[in-house]
């Protein structure tokens, strides 16, 4: 898995490449918490690259929509493929979160 | 494909030979268990409960690459055997690291869906088992016997709500592999393991060790 932040204004954009789950979930952890403890509170998951998404992957993006909930800011998911939109949808994830067809609808939300 | 076992007479020396022939099956069970299933039917209809049981089961063994691994249902139990050629051989994971990681995921996920009265709690039991054949009585059915099945649902004593219960046996085979993979356990999920127990089980002729862990709300 790669992870690539990019910033465009307030909003931080953090394009996940590959794949998430038990063997690489702490990588993107360490990232996010980077980023909250620096208090930024807008988040955009590009996922257009992600390949797969587990159990593990998904209880990270829970645990920082919690934490950005918390103090008013967003948590946003866009980008998805038909493959990890069904997993998203499967376990009710799609009805948790902010999620866009693309980075621009997303970014002018 | 389980081997299937049917013999019409009872004093039949053919089915001891068929029995004797076939291989032990080593790998993974578990046991999950919704929580409080028969309170729920009685305080809801079976388009709220039915909905949630759907939803609860969807979310373990759909997103864990396990639908293959589904043995069976029993009223609100899932029985799941994960032969160690398949486990080794899925992409999702590929050892019993891997697999308690995504268990336990699943387990947190669920306890921390914010939306109610989605899902249900569950409950689990885990042991790694070589006292196991694939065999089934039922014609097209498929099925493992043998007493680390056994064991394993006589695990499921020691559970309550978020709990993972799990046989040193499989504990051992995932500190194996944290081991090989150069994980310290304190950076896993699985940082809160309980010390190990140990319990006599009915039926079972000697102690068995076991460790648990509880799942947090976040």
């Amino acid at each position: 898995m790669e992870i690539t932040l990019n910033k465009s204004g307030d909003t931080n954009v953090v394009c996940i490449e590959g794949r998430l789950d038990t063997t690489n979930y702490g990588e993107l952890e360490a990232q996010l918490t980077g980023l909250t403890d620096k208090n930024e509170k807008i988040i955009l998951m590009d996922l257009s690259k992600m390949e797969y998404i587990s159990s593990s992957g998904l209880r990270i993006l829970l645990i920082f929509l919690k934490k950005l909930k918390a103090v008013e800011g967003r948590f946003m998911l866009c980008g998805m493929s038909a493959e990890i939109r069904d997993i998203f949808e499967i376990s009710g994830f799609v009805n948790i979160f902010e999620i866009f067809d693309d980075k621009e609808a997303a970014l002018n939300s | 494909m389980a081997h299937y076992i049917h013999f019409r007479d009872p004093t039949s020396m053919e089915i001891e030979k068929q029995l004797e022939g076939i291989p032990k099956c080593p790998g993974t069970c578990f046991f999950i268990d919704v929580i409080n299933s028969t309170d729920i039917k009685y305080k809801s209809e079976l388009k709220d409960w039915g909905k949630r049981l759907n939803n609860t089961f969807n979310f373990i063994s759909f997103l864990n690459d396990l639908p293959e691994n589904v043995v069976k249902g029993i009223g609100d139990e899932l029985m799941l055997y994960i032969p160690d050629e398949d486990l080794f051989s899925k992409t999702a994971y590929n050892n019993y690291f891997g697999l308690i990681g995504e268990i336990h995921a699943t387990i947190e996920n669920l306890v921390n869906f914010p939306l109610e009265d989605t899902f249900l709690q569950c409950k689990v039991s885990i042991h790694y088992c070589t006292e196991v054949y694939n065999i089934t009585f039922f014609e097209n059915a498929n099925d493992y016997y043998g007493m680390d099945i056994d064991l394993t649902a006589r695990l499921m004593s020691k559970a309550k709500a978020n709990r993972i219960v799990m046989s040193e046996k499989f504990f051992t085979k995932v500190k194996n592999d944290m081991i090989d993979n150069n994980i310290r356990i304190e950076n896993t999920s699985l940082a809160d393991l309980s010390g190990v127990y140990m319990e006599d089980f009915k039926g079972v002729p000697w102690p068995t060790e076991y460790r648990y862990i509880d799942v947090k709300e976040m």
